[in-house]
């Protein structure tokens, strides 16, 4: 008697387990150590509003989720999001220091490709011509130069956090879809935060790797401040009304740099002023 | 080609650093140095306007030190030509070698 084929997603666990190492997956010690982020609890008294794949969606929250999940970015259709990738990789063949870094990083985009999937077909569930939407980055955080491995290891520590800081709230998501994946992406992509973290602390051990870091922090702090938005931006209550945010966007940055700033001086490095060059306050 | 991709051009051409043709889907370039072609980096062309000349000119001191630009020295003569005062200050408080 022949053996049952295994799922798709037994063979994707299956060729996530062969590939862990001492090293990764990051968020694997993270996680051992207990939850590392901040739970985001909605407000009281809001409307319980919740949404499945194929239920009737209202306008207006149709359109704030659209929105959001534009900037979330990474879908198998957006070739955009690809063409991304792909860069990553072409400055780890130009930069990186090391064939074991080389590797760790295409660990990193083996997982974003497993999120392209899945947002993929949470996108094709929500509407099939978004799934196939090209939508570039637009957020200067995503475009800023990376010209050292530092760059790059300060790319993924913030802007990968950013991703799991949101993906913590998405917990707690009226669009069921969404919910149900959140936990996942979350943990993914704080490991890739923690990649980052630890290529840091590798450049921060001796006196010019240390100066190359407190330089470039300049550059990517106050990047990483301004990809949660204006204080006082208008969407976000309509966001938190229907469930697709717990928080606005001044309480989970605040949250995020607490975060951030521990690390940063656990490194040895000055945290920079929180408004000096920022571009959306 | 775009004001902020020329603003990039400008400002990373003043350092002896070129930018080459637009990869993946027009987005992204790569970063090549004058002086030998060899890749340094990558940039996006969604800056916003006026950041990429502040962000090369927060950089001097790195690539007067070496700390940023090729391993073939390009960025470090060429920031020496652009301000030698400014450069040997980076070198002493970089504890370099000019």
């Amino acid at each position: 008697m022949s053996e049952p084929l295994p799922s798709e997603m037994t063979v994707i666990d299956d060729a996530e387990r062969r590939g862990r190492t001492d090293l990764w997956p990051f968020w694997r010690r993270v996680y051992a150590q207990g939850d590392p982020l901040p739970r985001f609890a909605p407000p009281a008294g809001r409307p319980a509003h919740r949404f499945d794949e194929g239920d009737p969606l209202p306008d207006e929250y149709r359109s704030l989720l659209l929105k959001m999940l534009r900037h979330e970015g990474e879908r198998a259709g957006n070739k955009s999001f690809l063409g991304f990738m792909a860069t990553c990789l072409d400055l780890a063949e130009a930069i990186c220091p090391d064939a074991t870094s080389r590797l760790v990083k295409a660990e990193y985009l083996a997982e974003e490709l497993k999120h392209a999937i899945m947002f993929h077909r949470l996108a094709v569930g929500l509407e099939r011509d978004f799934a196939l939407k090209d939508v570039p980055y637009a957020h200067y955080a995503f475009h800023l130069p990376r010209e050292t491995w530092a760059d790059d290891a300060f790319f993924h520590f913030f802007v990968d956090l950013n991703g799991a800081f949101h993906a913590r709230d998405w917990r707690e998501s009226s669009y069921v879809p969404l919910a149900k994946m959140s936990a996942t992406v979350e943990r993914d992509e704080l490991g890739h935060s923690e990649m980052g973290y630890y290529f840091l602390q590798r450049i921060c051990e001796d006196r010019r790797g240390r100066a190359l870091a407190q330089h470039l922090l300049g550059k990517w702090y106050p990047a990483a401040l301004d990809m949660f938005g204006r204080s006082d931006s208008s969407n976000a209550p309509k966001f938190i009304g229907w469930g697709l945010k717990s928080v606005g966007n001044a309480e989970i940055r605040n949250a995020y740099k607490t975060y951030v700033d521990a690390k940063l001086v656990a490194l040895g490095l000055d945290v920079p002023d929180e408004r000096a060059n920022r571009r959306f306050l | 080609m775009s004001d902020i991709v020329e603003e990039i051009r400008q400002a990373y051409g003043r350092v002896g650093i070129a930018l080459d043709r637009p990869a993946t889907y027009g987005t992204y370039y790569r970063l090549l140095c004058a002086g030998c072609g060899k890749m340094v980096g990558n940039v996006g062309d969604r800056l916003l306007p006026d950041m990429a000349a502040a962000l090369v000119e927060r950089q001097f001191d790195l690539y007067a030190t070496g700390l940023l630009g090729c391993g073939c020295g390009h960025q470090r003569q060429v920031t020496r030509g652009l301000d030698a005062p400014r450069w040997e200050a980076a070198q002493r408080r970089q504890g370099g070698t000019s």
